[in-house]
């Protein structure tokens, strides 16, 4: 394992940011943590990087036992939101920063063979990072003359720069809009796929989870909800809170689950289908919204295609008999959340 | 005022602008002008037999090293005293804040008494410790400075404070992430954020500082040759109706100050220019 994290505590005042965190991220895994804002998801990250401390727990990097070491020893990259770059510093000397700061010439001069050796090295490698981010022609630029993209890439690889062990992004296209946002996302995962360090970022944005990462940590309420992989946490959440972060869900006879793995049929066929009328369909592109009110009283919302809606014709006032689709991804909907039990 | 819509100007801001130049005429620049035409009133022989006095030479000494070392303290401990305002947190802070514009809100003079009462080498609470230390601090250089360094000691602060809060410390943490020290973080990331304000709470400091008068005038004791400044030379020149010799250090203090504002709007103009 590259992490381990042993119940991690994290309290500010009152305010309980992390509680009884348990979690193991293996060497060279892209690991998104994933959940709404002022869930704790920023707290961990920033206490993997030792630039907040535990109240209580341990953090465990490559073995070594991290809890108590200062940022600057840890060896991790970390990348900012809004990229923290060195604004009177030039993009390669931005990239150079750390290796500078690791490179002992001690005090000679300058003009020693021995500073002047580092310098190549340092120059060789900020070279050869700015062209794995597609920086190379704007290396004596200040940070103020690109764009967000070329900053956060800049920033990506003044981290790299220092080889970390765990490289630790907070929200790194949060700042960013949504195209750049996009093409950014799928950089990183084919740079994660050259470069293979252990790699965690947070985010709130489920696409982008579901999309990069090998592995998502699902946080809420300082504390974990489940952990699996994009197609686990999609086919079988833990809960209803877990299955309506990843997407749309509505209720059904007493189950959550998605709106499109409704079928909907203009009779009783299926066995356990529920009566329905129309309140309300609403068009959009391809799909089509109906909302449903059931002889129980209970909302449905059902998606379909276009087609599908024509087909049977659904309008408002229809009577329909809505049913869970075979194999539909369903947790029983718990209106009061029971805490216990609950988790990883 | 502003002119909203109207791009032609109208009656009432010739009316403003008659009313700003005719006040500041009035109170600043002509004094000021009569000062150097009074100091060049028979050619340069008032500032010649100034400069060949050398008591008066010793004055100006004495000024420009309580000036030049109150500014250096007061740099040190305002830089630092805006890295602890800002990145710290801790009880009574902002009582700190306040105490630290106290020097600013309280008479130069009152100044002065305080530090008399405090090391005052017959009576005051730690003077006569000193004294007996061997170091006499009222009516000598140490108290010229403490006094100097008291008056001038918030305008570093005021001007490093604001830099430092827009800028935050995202830098810093990622210099720190990078695996800089304290004090590699200091020096290559925040210091260099912050040097234009510095440069501005230095200039201000050292204007200030050569320009005071009444904290001095209570701790030096006015020894000629020893713990006269300048501004207390203009005071005695004058009161002696040695009105040319006055105006005259009067018209070398003003022109130090001139020249610092003028470095002042040349280093934001060219902060502008970035």
């Amino acid at each position: 394992m590259s992490i381990d994290i042993t119940g991690v505590s994290k309290r500010y005042g009152d305010f309980v940011a992390l509680e009884g965190i348990d979690l193991s991220l293996p060497r060279g895994q892209l690991t998104a943590l994933l959940g709404p804002s002022g869930g704790g998801k920023t707290t961990l990250l920033r206490i993997i990087a030792g630039l907040e401390t535990p109240d209580t727990g341990s953090v465990v990097i490559e073995g070594k036992d991290a809890t108590r070491l200062p940022v600057q020893k840890r060896n991790v990259g970390f990348v900012f939101q809004h990229y923290a770059a060195f604004k009177h510093l030039s993009v390669a000397r931005n990239v150079a920063f750390g290796l500078e700061i690791r490179t002992h010439g001690g005090l000679r001069p300058p003009w020693t063979p021995q500073k002047r050796a580092g310098r190549e090295r340092i120059q060789a490698k900020v070279e050869e990072l700015l062209a794995l981010v597609h920086l190379s022609q704007f290396a004596d630029r200040l940070p103020s003359q690109l764009s967000g993209g070329q900053r956060q890439r800049m920033a990506l690889a003044r981290a790299l720069a220092i080889e970390p062990t765990v490289l630790l992004l907070d929200e790194p296209f949060g700042a960013l809009d949504a195209k750049v946002r996009k093409e950014l996302r799928d950089w990183l995962r084919r740079l994660h796929d050259e470069v293979h360090v252990t790699t965690v970022f947070v985010t709130h944005d489920q696409e982008e989870a579901l999309e990069v990462a090998d592995e998502i940590v699902v946080v809420n309420q300082g504390r974990i909800e489940q952990v699996g992989t994009p197609d686990e946490l999609y086919d079988d959440p833990a809960n209803d809170f877990v299955m309506g972060f990843l997407g749309e869900t509505t209720t059904l006879g007493g189950v959550v689950l998605r709106p499109h793995d409704i079928e909907v049929d203009r009779g009783p066929g299926r066995a356990g289908a529920q009566e329905a009328v129309v309140v309300r369909v609403l068009r959009v592109g391809f799909e089509v919204r109906v909302s449903a009110e059931t002889v129980a009283g209970e909302q449905v919302t059902v998606s379909m295609t276009r087609t599908h809606a024509k087909a049977l014709q659904v309008e408002e006032g229809a009577t329909l008999w809505l049913s869970p689709a075979v194999g539909a991804a369903t947790v029983p909907s718990m209106p009061v959340r029971l805490r216990d039990g609950v988790g990883a | 005022m502003a002119e909203r819509t109207r791009p032609a100007p109208g009656p009432t801001t010739y009316v403003l602008r008659v009313l700003v130049i005719t006040y500041l005429v009035l109170l600043v620049i002509w004094p000021v002008s009569l000062v150097v035409t009074n100091t060049f009133a028979n050619g340069d022989e008032a500032l010649r037999s100034i400069l060949e006095d050398p008591d008066l030479v010793d004055a100006l000494r004495l000024t420009a090293v309580a000036a030049v070392v109150a500014t250096a303290i007061n740099t040190v401990f305002g830089v630092t005293v805006s890295l602890l305002l800002v990145r710290t947190v801790f009880p009574g802070k902002r009582i700190l804040s306040a105490l630290l514009d106290l020097p600013l809100s309280v008479s130069p003079i009152v100044v002065g008494l305080a530090l008399v009462l405090v090391y005052g080498g017959r009576n005051g609470w730690f003077g006569p410790t000193l004294e007996g230390a061997g170091l006499q601090v009222i009516f000598s250089t140490p108290g010229i400075i403490m006094a100097t360094a008291f008056v001038s000691l918030p305008l570093v602060i005021r001007e490093v404070v604001p830099v430092l809060q827009e800028l935050g410390d995202e830098q810093e943490q990622a210099a720190r992430s990078l695996g800089a020290s304290g004090r590699q973080t200091f020096w290559r990331i925040t210091l260099p954020s912050i040097k234009w304000a510095v440069v501005y709470g230095v200039v201000l400091t050292m204007a200030r500082s050569l320009g005071e008068f009444g904290a001095v005038k209570v701790v030096s004791g006015n020894v000629l040759g020893e713990t006269r400044t300048a501004t207390l030379a203009v005071e005695e020149k004058y009161l002696n109706f040695d009105q040319e010799g006055a105006y005259a250090i009067a018209f070398l203090l003003a022109s130090v100050s001139v020249l610092a504002i003028v470095v002042v709007s040349l280093l934001r103009s060219r902060e502008a220019h970035r």
